[in-house]
């Protein structure tokens, strides 16, 4: 064969790889076109019966055909803010340990151990919140039984999240602050935490997109009651936790309902962790420049 | 991971999509295998565990056939029926006008096979014995009456000692039979008292929690303190519950048992569909919280195999599956009820 | 925080130094604490119905009457592996062309920074969001199936395997590609042959760790795969079931079935870490270094 033939035949097959490629790249593309169209498109009619009173009332009423999503958006911003709080002291006080108190041959032993926690299936936690945590406490199903199961499973998270930032504070400025006297807490303040505030905020909201788009969990524990309430003890109920409750045997326009929410808590939950990436990626660009 | 490999699993996986395969708009296939048929089934978690201990004993019978019941509420049964999505459904409460317009496959029969207490449960610590009137119940389930102590229920339960302690109220959160015989109930019997009328699902005032299925209203009750809710007897029995007597029209206090509920089902007159109603009895001894649950199945099917299965359950249901029911505190169905039923298996057209 | 104040007295400084230390290590207990709960929990009540006769909770049916104690969950087991195999082989291939698509060809274009802005918005997108978008699309028309689920899976798995594939592709030294054009070789045999080769141990790592996050997945399952008893070999038809969506209904359930729920949740947690373990290693082992 004269080489011409050869390279003709091999270009082809190259540019039918690449664009082979290209549509699995734009796989995603369509994939989440189709998610924004279906179900946008479903939402509608629940919000032209219901306008924005969709998300101002409080009244769920399937007899009644009315749906408030209020009660919902309340309570899962109610739960993130619950386990947001309990996760974070935590999470960063583990950070901080991991990268400057513990000896070396502790780290990776315990960062192994930590991510484990990632691992474990949210239903398990689920189940165990449920049947063992919850009866431990004296909890009965509430916000605060939903918030601490979703703090447990989002430390992981905002842990290796901080830790990663916390590294990138230039060991100078550390070994500057130790010269000058200072104790080690003392160096923590003057130097990591002006040095990562920006990218700890980022850890932190990656936290909370991924406490309130939790489901499982979540409805194990909850308590299943529209409650707009700030006592913690009181059962409750959140976006995923009554989509999940009732779809199985929703009518159309309740259906719509239910899609209607899941599509703001789409919307809220990128909106949340674009924003966290951004911060964090802006964060790290910054600190690798210094 | 070589490229052609996956390249050719991922043909394979188009052709798979684009081949009709298993379309659900007539009802689902009888898939298995060779010989094997399955019938599903969902509706009423009233009837849940008589179904599944039927199905364990069915089994047993009938290798060559698997009933599969899913639950999920007597309104979702009715809708799969509707839908042609199941086989067969099972309800607490029959069609209501504008549902049974949505009914796509024909005409269907309704086919009463389990009779059952609703029992009021209570968790309240060194209360064994309560007394409730259907007037008290409405006004606790409306949360008139907040508080255990109130003089209502003191009134129920002459010399009885109650702690001042707030009441939970749980209710189902799906669609159930349970909840509309129970507010149908009261609505009967509770003299005016009741406001919130009756239906599969009601508007429940706020402050109640809700539970999916007579299970979840199980564990609502087991898990609070203070909580009374309305579930079957059989689930209140297994979650070791405890529950009240209630007082009938006679004016007596009965707890549920085999016994009250068989005097209940005395005075039922079932329609010619088979429709009737054993709440508020008006025997002596009647427990007045007497439910009962119908199967629903088109008259004609479709499908051969699946024709003869259903045929073939049901036979077992209203025979054989009786006798399964007092060991899971149900009751059987009156005898000659039973015969008509079993008459209306007969008339199933199977093609 | 401003700076702090070294000229303060010595003995405060070290005791707030400690009292800080001692709080970092309460947090890392914190994290612990749960952890080590869970697995002995999973333990105690899953370990007794799940080896005590063992292979039965593996080769037997789920009881069709709930209320008998018992094993076992075999169904459950075939239809995670049935499912989670499914996604994999979906979403793997797509996942691997399209990050090397975005690494190899699209560089900084707009196409590829499109896609990878919009597969970061999809890592984001709450599981019940793909449930319910994949019951809209495929249960409505086709019954619950492995297949359906494995559908939601593998939108799941998408983003996250095209992520770590590109992080990987990124690791590739410029030399051994340049080397091999030198050879006369084309773009796609190059990529085929030389890049995906000296990759391939972090992209296998990555996909196994997106897998074992699949595997515990349950709202996409409650949408699209059903909750069969009998065991059920097929992919494409009928229902299945699964272990999340067994152990979420066992969950609330009588306590005959909670049993259950334990032996599938120690089940569950073993796959996942075993593949998490899987995954480590390989990496530890072969893969290249940042």
């Amino acid at each position: 064969m004269q080489l011409s033939e050869l390279r003709g035949r091999s270009q082809n097959a190259d540019r039918a790889f690449r664009w082979l490629a290209a549509g699995a790249a734009g796989i995603v593309l369509v994939v989440l076109a189709l998610i924004a169209i279906t179900m946008t498109d479903r939402a509608r009619p629940v919000l032209g019966r219901m306008g924005l009173g969709f998300f101002t009332q409080t009244t769920w009423s399937v007899p009644t055909n009315t749906y408030g999503a209020l009660g919902f958006l309340y309570g899962t911003l109610y739960t993130a803010v619950i386990a947001i709080a309990i996760a974070v002291p935590i999470s960063f006080g583990v950070a901080l340990f991991v990268t400057q108190v513990a000896p070396r041959w502790v780290r990776r032993p315990l960062v192994y151990v930590i991510d484990l926690l990632a691992v474990v299936p949210s239903v398990v936690f689920g189940l165990w919140g449920l049947l063992v945590m919850a009866p431990a406490l004296g909890l009965q199903p509430s916000y605060l039984a939903a918030g601490i199961i979703l703090a447990i499973m989002i430390t992981p998270i905002i842990t290796s999240l901080s830790r990663e930032v916390i590294e990138t504070t230039p060991v100078t400025d550390k070994e500057a602050a130790f010269a000058l006297g200072a104790t080690r807490w003392e160096m923590i303040t003057a130097t990591v935490w002006p040095h990562s505030k920006g990218g700890l905020v980022g850890a932190v909201m990656l936290g909370l997109g991924r406490a309130m788009g939790e489901t499982i969990a979540a409805t194990l524990v909850i308590g299943n009651t529209v409650h707009v309430t700030a006592n913690p003890l009181a059962p409750g109920y959140s976006m995923p936790t009554v989509i999940a409750n009732e779809f199985g045997e929703a009518e159309p326009l309740h259906k719509s309902a239910l899609i209607a929410l899941a599509v703001t808590l789409f919307l809220i939950t990128i909106a949340v962790n674009l924003a966290a990436t951004w911060i964090v990626q802006r964060s790290m660009r910054r600190s690798r420049g210094t | 991971m070589k490229r052609s490999g996956s390249i050719q699993l991922a043909a394979a996986v188009a052709v798979a999509l684009a081949s009709p395969g298993c379309k659900t708009s007539e009802a689902p296939p009888g898939g298995g295998g060779a010989g094997k048929v399955t019938i599903n089934g969902s509706g009423a978690t009233f009837q849940k565990a008589a179904q599944e201990i039927a199905i364990e004993a069915f089994a047993k019978v009938r290798k060559d056939i698997t009933v599969n019941y899913a639950g999920g509420g007597s309104g979702k049964g009715r809708k799969e029926l509707a839908d042609q999505v199941v086989d067969y459904a099972c309800t607490d409460a029959p069609y209501k006008a504008e549902e049974a317009a949505s009914v796509k496959g024909g005409a269907f029969f309704y086919i009463p096979n389990v009779l059952g207490a609703i029992a009021v449960s209570y968790h309240l610590g060194g209360v064994d014995k309560l007394q409730l009137s259907a007037d008290t119940l409405a006004k606790i389930f409306q949360r008139e009456i907040k508080q255990w102590d109130d003089p209502a229920i003191l009134a129920d339960n002459p010399g009885a000692k109650l702690p001042s302690a707030a009441i939970v109220v749980a209710r189902r959160a799906d669609g159930s039979g349970t909840t509309e015989n129970f507010t149908r109930y009261l609505h009967e019997a509770g003299g005016g008292a009741w406001k919130l009328g009756s239906g599969s699902t009601v508007a429940w005032p706020g402050d109640t929690q809700a539970g999916n299925g007579n299970n979840g209203v199980a564990g609502i009750v087991k898990k609070t303190s203070g909580a009374i809710g309305y579930l079957d007897l059989s689930d209140a029995i297994e979650n070791k519950l405890r529950y009240a007597a209630v007082k009938n029209q006679a004016g007596t206090y009965v707890t549920p048992d085999a016994a009250s509920v068989t005097a209940a089902a005395e005075g039922i007159t079932p329609d010619d569909k088979l429709l009737f109603s054993a709440l508020n009895g008006k025997g002596v001894a009647a427990y007045p919280l007497t439910a009962q649950s119908w199967c629903m199945v088109y008259e004609k099917q479709t499908d051969k195999a699946k024709g003869e299965a259903l045929s073939a359950w049901f036979k077992f249901l209203l025979t054989d599956g009786q006798k399964l029911l007092p060991e899971i505190d149900f009751a059987p169905v009156p005898k000659a009820l039973a015969d008509k039923a079993l008459a209306q298996i007969e008339k199933i057209q199977v093609p | 925080m401003s700076a702090p104040d070294l000229r303060a007295k010595p003995g405060w400084r070290s005791v707030k130094d400690r009292l800080m230390t001692g709080l970092m290590l309460a947090a890392v207990v914190a994290v612990l604490v749960p952890l080590a709960a869970v697995l002995a929990s999973l333990a105690a009540r899953g370990g007794g119905i799940a080896l005590a006769s063992f292979p039965d909770f593996f080769t037997q049916e789920i009881p069709r009457f709930s209320r008998r104690a018992g094993p076992g969950m075999g169904p459950a087991v075939i239809g995670t592996l049935l499912v989670t195999a499914t996604a994999t082989a979906l979403a793997v291939p797509l996942g691997v062309l399209g990050a090397i698509y975005l690494h190899e060809y699209g560089g900084s274009g707009r196409f590829a920074r499109l896609v990878r802005f919009m597969a970061t918005v999809m890592t984001g997108v709450p599981s019940i969001v793909m449930g319910l978008f994949v019951y809209l699309l495929w249960t409505i028309r086709f019954g619950f199936s492995a297949f359906g689920g494995a559908l939601a899976l593998a939108c799941l798995m998408l983003p996250v395997v095209i992520g770590a594939s590109e992080q990987m592709l990124r690791l590739v030294p410029g030399h051994l590609r340049e080397a091999s054009y030198a050879l006369g070789a084309t773009k796609s045999r190059t990529i085929l042959t030389v890049v995906l080769p000296a990759a391939l141990p972090g992209i296998v790592s990555g996909c196994l760790l997106a897998v074992a996050r699949a595997a515990g997945e349950t709202a996409p399952l409650l949408f699209a795969v059903g909750a069969a008893k009998a065991f059920n070999w097929s992919v494409l038809h009928e229902a299945n079931t699964a272990l999340p969506s067994q152990i979420f209904g066992n969950a609330l359930d009588v306590p005959a079935a909670q049993g259950r729920a334990w032996g599938a949740a120690l089940t569950l947690v073993l796959l996942t870490f075993l593949l998490t373990l899987a995954a480590r290693l390989v990496t530890g082992r072969f893969a290249l270094k940042r």
